[in-house]
């Protein structure tokens, strides 16, 4: 039973960077309507540039996280400029294969210029855990998930409670509308896709503390985000929580209950999006 | 999603449509002529390693060629690579099993095909970025399975060793390769040239319209996965009896479904003569690359990919003026 319970609140604390990482997907394809396949190679920078940040500037990963944050979002509005932007009107296909493209290109350029190997952070709080009765909570994981909530929060607000989060909303729904009634739907565009950006490299920030920084680091999580959001339902930012708690829920259980998990939990997962995409084909989602 | 996203943001155009000309397949035999001709070229002493490019180029040709069939019937898949090592692995098993090599090669991309119908009908009413990610995890399923079966079975993550095609003979391979290559056009050329054309492309430009029209959606969209992942596992049988070793992780890599479409888009989409052209241009410039960008030549990929998407939307074949549409094979 104990197992049991410790495996819920593995599987929950985890639940938090997925969710981040998806929530900031979802933004992309929301409001920009833009299924951003580099996703994940946003979260690598954000990983790295913490790597670099702790390995040669001595700067601990959560002190230098606003810093990448804001360096990120600026990365993701160029890209918005230089390329995205020039696809809005494009078919589908043609969107898909642009933002594949630079996952493509970001991937192996840092392949390129820092090898294949992982680099590791270490922070004086690595090892670090709690004790609650009997369960035992990592200290960073932790951290990471109260990071994550206090983001996701953070996010709603801005969403629910401010002028520029009305106004993504608007866009999201009706692109021509929004024009209409004089909002500027470029800059909207801008701006969530650079904070979508952001907030995978937020994600990346604690990646590199709890795993590693690595070229192909980001490929991983996106697939993840992509299920998310899919279970979710397209533009469900409420649903991309729940979405998250159930992968990173079940995700705990088959490693911890099926043999040899390691192994096969990636087929686990696999077989997750492949049914959840089928099914909701059937349902007649779309 | 409205019929006018899959193919085009703006209205189809009505261009004249131009009848075929038995002259426009002229680039093509030109190309596959210089391509048979090309071992009995004075190579020097490097010859070896320059007929293994040029075998390699032809593999990508069937790649890049197999592919844009399934994507003229709108399916952008990513589950290429998929196929590709299920064909090297159902030849390496078939040949353990004690088939020989003639009868080994066709089953294993029967195979490749049967199984692809399994996987075509599943994702049958996916479109857009839900079939290609049911695609791509499709192919890590696919890889998962075969990297976790028993070593026994089909060597783990190890990999399996493969004996060489044709006792090793690079010439005879290479000729091998053509041959698939030109088979590979024929099909193409035959998808192009008959009632699949039109009932492909009706289905890429609007499913509810084609079903309107009378074209049974099932059977062409299976079709078109059954055709394009046989070739494509042909390919993959020629992959394992060159390079007499596979493993999960390198067969089944993302870079084997990239590389096809990247092929595809800059050669030229829907067309045969494109990605056969896209395959000889970005193989070569691969290998000129190789030496100055060490591990990384799919950053070339990821490049080549973005800006044929921004300023090449028809590939090359979108640079010879004054052709219209219909024309073109």
């Amino acid at each position: 039973m104990d197992l049991f319970v410790q495996t819920l609140v593995n599987g929950l604390l985890q639940s938090g960077l997925y969710a981040l990482v998806a929530s900031g997907l979802a933004l992309a394809v929301g409001v920009v309507g833009i299924v951003n396949f580099a996703h994940g190679e946003y979260l690598m920078i954000g990983a790295f540039l913490a790597w670099a940040g702790s390995a040669f500037l001595g700067v601990d990963p959560l002190l230098s996280l606003p810093v990448i944050a804001v360096a990120v979002f600026a990365i993701g509005a160029l890209t918005y400029r230089v390329s995205i932007r020039h696809v809005l009107l494009a078919p589908e296909l043609n969107q898909m294969l642009l933002t594949f493209g630079l996952g493509i290109l970001l991937q192996n350029l840092a392949l390129m210029l820092l090898g294949g190997n992982t680099r590791t952070v270490t922070t004086p709080y690595q090892a670090s855990s709690m004790q609650l009765g009997d369960l035992s909570v990592g200290g960073p994981k932790a951290l990471a998930f109260g990071l994550a909530a206090l983001l996701l929060g953070a996010l709603y607000v801005v969403l629910y409670r401010t002028t520029l989060g009305r106004q993504m909303r608007a866009v999201a729904q009706n692109r021509r509308g929004a024009q209409l009634i004089g909002i500027n739907v470029d800059r909207v565009y801008l701006i969530a896709f650079g904070v979508s950006c952001a907030l995978a490299a937020v994600a990346g920030v604690l990646v590199s503390v709890l795993l590693f920084a690595s070229p192909t680091v980001g490929l991983v999580f996106a697939l993840k985000a992509f299920a998310i959001i899919v279970m979710a339902g397209l533009g469900n930012l409420t649903g991309v929580l729940w979405a998250s708690v159930l992968l990173g829920v079940s995700e705990a259980l088959v490693q911890t209950y099926v043999p040899g998990g390691g192994g096969w939990s990636d087929a686990v997962f696999f077989l997750m999006i492949f049914g959840t995409l089928v099914l909701r084909s059937y349902r007649g989602a779309r | 999603m409205s019929a006018r996203n899959v193919e085009g943001g703006t209205p189809v155009r009505t261009a004249p449509r131009r009848e075929i000309t038995p002259g426009a397949a002229l680039p093509l035999l030109g190309f596959l002529l210089l391509a048979a001709l090309f071992p009995f070229l004075p190579l020097g002493s490097r010859a070896e390693f320059l007929l293994q490019i040029a075998f390699f180029t032809l593999v990508a040709g069937i790649m890049a060629l197999s592919w844009d069939i399934l994507a003229r019937s709108g399916q952008v898949s990513l589950a290429h690579a998929a196929f590709y090592g299920l064909g090297a692995y159902g030849y390496a098993l078939l040949l353990k099993a004690g088939l020989p090599w003639l009868l080994a090669m066709p089953v294993a991309a029967l195979l490749a095909g049967g199984v692809s119908l399994i996987l075509g009908a599943v994702t049958m009413r996916l479109s857009g970025m839900y079939f290609a990610i049911a695609t791509l995890a499709f192919t890590e399923v696919v890889r998962t399975i075969i990297q976790n079966l028993p070593e026994s079975v089909a060597g783990g993550a190890t990999g399996l060793l493969v004996p060489a095609l044709l006792g090793g003979n690079s010439r005879a391979q290479y000729f091998l390769a053509w041959g698939l290559l030109a088979f590979t056009v024929l099909v193409s050329l035959a998808v192009r040239l008959t009632r699949l054309h039109f009932a492909f492309a009706a289905i890429r430009q609007g499913e509810e319209t084609a079903r309107v029209l009378g074209v049974s959606i099932v059977r062409f969209k299976l079709l078109a996965f059954f055709i394009s992942s046989s070739l494509a596992a042909l390919a993959g049988v020629l992959y394992a009896g060159k390079t007499f070793f596979i493993n999960p992780l390198e067969t089944f890599s993302l870079a084997n479904s990239i590389a096809p479409l990247t092929t595809s888009i800059f050669g030229g989409l829907y067309t045969t003569l494109g990605p056969v052209l896209g395959a000889g241009v970005l193989r070569v410039a691969e290998e000129l690359l190789h030496n100055s960008v060490k591990n990384g030549y799919l950053v070339v990929y990821g490049l080549v990919l973005m800006l044929s998407i921004l300023w090449l939307p028809r590939g090359l074949m979108g640079l010879r003026r004054g052709r219209k549409h219909g024309g073109d094979l």
